[in-house]
């Protein structure tokens, strides 16, 4: 796909070329066909029964799960030689993204194509792959994924459950209650991770049938309230040998490897979500009238639509450019390697920063879109009848499961601190020179021939910024950073942002040269408006994290770095915004 | 047996539409693009008919146009024709129905095909005239609208809509064209497996200057948007006057009292 391959977190130190990103304007044919089928069936066959869907209709949810069987929706991630399709990260986000449409049902899709299969996928040995994957990705099987329990959330490994080997050595006896288990209620295979006399956290593949297994009473839910979520209760259910999934003592290895993927892929389906929500707040606000106008006439509707609109942009342009990383990673592994997932593993979670990333930014895009969209609809947001109201409660939980956000964002600073202590990331040169620079400001003009000069200059310096915060942190409480929970979520803020500001500007570079000229300027206008935007919550985080950090002359100077690191030329905004709210308003939808 | 099935790529009806620089067509710039709906009709009913009668049955997809109508010809082939062909042409808007079906009957020829599909009519320009014109230039049977479709050793029966809700019956001895209609059958989603195993089949290219001979017989003049109307007038008043009022405007305006 791009020249270059490069390294988690590398963005942080390094400038990327707009040639080095995948885009959404890069898809090949065969993946706007698979986009297409798969739109096509969530707005005929899943859309028109909401309704029933809702109001907790599983067997008609189950039916359509075969459905999206039939049409090989569930064969994307699956290995070839099971009958899967086995087809890029990019394709997968990319049916992800337009299943996300479809409210409770793609919480079902998800899990069961993400957590429920996937550890199978990656762990299971040929027997369990041959007695399960066929009837998983043809939807004969449900599948679902049992980590949590009540007792035990972001510290999964702190498990309560146990497995016995049986006195003949043919069972493992499995007890404990697994909570919040989605498709609980529908599946037909479970994923279950138990210690093994108390101390080896290892996974299992539980049939439903198993004597011992029992499903809980459905959860009654905030939102996504037609998908299945129930306990699971294991009562000594004998789970024969063959079943262990992975190896024993590794089942961390599967709980967190998933996670990976499952986060990513959430970032997909907020984006999904945010598109479908933004056509629905920009069709009402064309057709609602006050004063005698439609109040898509009005600038405070307008900006909300043109901010959400370019933050949509941001997060599409941040999961198809990490789709694009990690493609490019696994392309490299020749199929025929022996350990082959293992090699696979190791390349995604190369990139378990940029999924975390992906998570926390897209949910929290999905957070402020819905709330857009409530808003756009005054009161009529609030009315049940209205799929507004809907959206709202079905994002809450995208910011809590998968990792809470704020788990997300600990792992961020967390991971990059552990690649740089083991040498991976020179992390400590670069905040050394940042550092430099902090005291020598620069006066370098902008060429401005070149496209999105100011942003890049921008993003040059907030990288100076990330560095010089991430230095300060470490040099200050060294090993204890760790703890110091406050300035790890403001520098993961800063990270974020970064991302998402570089691969909103990256994909506008590279798909500018191709566009009639007012697609251009309402790409400009959606870069400038999100630069924007990300600037400033950037120069926010940034600055808590220099209050917490430091004080007296040292924070005064880490003030004034930050002001300067931070600073963007945004002349132009409010032209902006209203051109990206007009084309929106034109086009009654979601515009790229 | 072999079957061709014609295929249109057309803008989304939901685009806004521009006329084009020349004021003769509609304005390319920022549409999306895919197949039209009738044809779709057209590929289901020959895919169903090839899946009837097996592997001795070779189904042709064909379209005209510039590079961008592969997507549409791929999509045919995901839904189960077995190869196809693209008529590269450019200028293939500009061209007249009698132009665009001389170009199929010259491949068609060319190839003897025992059934050719193809839609009632394109979406965006409607002249619901290019699969009657390509039966006549090939000398085939034709017929045109249908609903309803069977086929049993060369002989078709077909279930044509007529004016008023009344239905036709037709049969028609191979070989022969048929244009499909909305209610005919429900097109299929292509299945990511058929989607990924028609990127292996054969699609050939033939410029159209290989195919083309014929002249145009219709030329576009113009192409503009409708003359917008003038607002209505709303009268407002006491009942008495409001009727006198629009008894004077029907008198003056209008031939009702003539």
């Amino acid at each position: 796909m791009s020249a270059k391959l490069f390294k988690g977190a590398e963005y942080l130190i390094s400038e990327v070329s707009s040639a080095d990103v995948f885009t959404p304007e890069d898809f090949s044919d065969e993946q706007r066909q698979i986009g297409a089928t798969t739109e096509q069936f969530v707005l005929n066959e899943v859309l028109p029964h909401r309704e029933e869907i809702e109001h907790h209709n599983l067997p008609l949810t189950v039916e359509l799960m075969k459905k999206c069987g039939e049409l090989g929706l569930l064969m994307i991630d699956a290995p070839e030689e099971y009958g899967g399709l086995e087809l890029d990260k990019a394709t997968s986000m990319l049916a992800a993204e337009k299943l996300a449409q479809a409210g409770s049902f793609s919480v079902t899709y998800s899990a069961h194509t993400g957590i429920g299969t996937l550890p199978l996928v990656y762990y299971g040995t040929k027997e369990q792959k041959e007695k399960y994957l066929g009837k998983i990705i043809s939807g004969e099987w449900i599948a679902a994924y049992c980590l949590t329990e009540p007792g035990s959330g972001s510290d999964a490994l702190g498990a309560a459950a146990t497995a016995t080997l049986s006195p003949d050595g043919r069972h493992y006896i499995l007890n404990g209650t697994k909570q919040f288990i989605t498709n609980g209620g529908i599946a037909n295979l479970y994923t279950v991770f138990a210690k093994i006399d108390k101390q080896h956290f290892t996974g299992f593949l539980v049939e439903r049938t198993t004597e011992g297994l029992s499903v809980g009473a459905e959860e009654n839910k905030m939102g996504v309230r037609g998908s299945s979520t129930t306990q699971i209760i294991l009562e000594d259910a004998m789970v024969p040998v063959e079943n262990l999934l992975g190896e024993i003592g590794k089942g961390h290895k599967i709980a967190f490897n998933v996670l990976n993927v499952g986060r990513f892929k959430l970032g997909a389906g907020a984006t999904g979500a945010a598109k479908r929500a933004i056509t629905e707040g920009v069709r009402y606000a064309n057709e609602r009238k006050a004063f005698g106008v439609p109040i898509a006439t009005f600038g405070a509707i307008q900006e909300k639509i043109a901010d959400q609109t370019a933050a949509i942009f941001a997060s599409e342009s941040v999961v198809y450019r990490l789709a694009g990383l990690i493609d490019d990673r696994l392309a490299t592994i020749p199929k025929e390697t022996p350990d082959y997932y293992e090699a696979y593993q190791e390349g995604i979670e190369e990139y378990s920063i940029e999924c975390a990333i992906a998570k926390v930014f897209c949910s929290e895009m999905l957070a402020d879109t819905v709330d857009a969209v409530v808003q756009i609809h005054g009161g009529y947001g609030f009315i049940q009848e209205y799929a507004a109201e809907g959206y709202y409660r079905d994002e809450r939980i995208n910011r809590i499961w998968e990792g809470t956000n704020e788990i997300n964002r600990l792992l961020i600073p967390g991971i990059i601190l552990k690649r740089a202590m083991k040498g991976e990331i020179p992390l400590q040169k670069e905040a050394m020179k940042a550092f430099e620079s902090l005291m020598s400001p620069s006066f370098d003009e902008l060429d401005d021939s070149l496209p999105f000069a100011a942003e890049k200059a921008l993003l040059a310096n907030l990288k100076q910024a990330f560095l010089v915060l991430a230095g300060s942190g470490v040099q200050k409480f060294m090993n204890t950073i760790k703890d110091e929970q406050e300035i790890l979520l403001a520098v993961a803020d800063v990270a974020i942002n970064i991302f998402a500001i570089e691969s909103a500007i990256l994909r506008a570079e590279k798909i500018l040269p191709a566009l009639s000229d007012s697609r251009k300027a309402s790409i400009r206008a959606a870069v400038k408006v999100f630069t924007f935007n990300g600037s400033e919550k950037t120069a926010s985080a940034a600055r808590r994290a220099a209050y917490y950090i430091e004080e007296g002359d040292t924070l005064t100077m880490l003030l004034a770095g930050i002001r300067r690191f931070t600073r963007y030329d945004a002349t132009g905004l409010l032209q902006a915004k209203r051109q990206l709210a007009s084309a929106s308003i034109a086009a009654e939808k979601y515009i790229f | 047996m072999k079957i061709l099935v014609c295929i249109k790529q057309v803008p989304d009806l939901e685009s806004r539409f521009k006329p084009n620089a020349e004021g003769v067509w509609y304005s390319e710039t920022d549409l999306a693009w895919r197949m039209n709906e009738y044809d779709e009709y057209a590929v289901e009913q020959a895919v169903q008919l090839r899946e009837k009668l097996g592997e001795t049955t070779e189904l042709t997809v064909l379209s005209i146009g510039p590079e961008r109508v592969v997507e549409a010809i791929k999509k045919a082939l995901a839904m189960g024709c077995d190869r196809a062909v693209h008529v590269r042409d450019s200028a293939a808007a500009a061209k007249d129905p009698w132009q665009i079906a001389s170009i199929i009957a010259a491949y068609a020829k060319r190839e003897g095909f025992d059934l050719i599909f193809a839609g009632m009519q394109s979406q965006d320009r409607g002249s619901a005239q290019v699969g009657v014109a390509v039966a006549e230039q090939l000398g085939y049977a034709c017929t045109t609208t249908i609903v309803g479709f069977e086929y049993d050793n060369g002989a078709i029966t077909a279930k044509r809509e007529l004016e008023g809700g009344m239905k036709g019956v037709v049969r028609m001895k191979a070989p022969a064209l048929i244009t499909c209609q909305l209610g005919l059958n429900v097109p299929r989603y292509p299945t990511l497996p058929n989607i990924m195993k028609a990127k292996k089949k054969e699609i050939s290219v033939i410029p159209v200057a290989e195919l083309l001979t014929e002249g145009a017989l219709a030329n576009t003049t113009s192409f503009h948007s409708p003359a917008k109307k003038g607002g209505g007038v709303v009268l407002e008043g006491e009942v008495d006057l409001l009727v006198s009022q629009l008894l004077g405007i029907l008198h003056e305006k209008t031939a009702v009292f003539r």
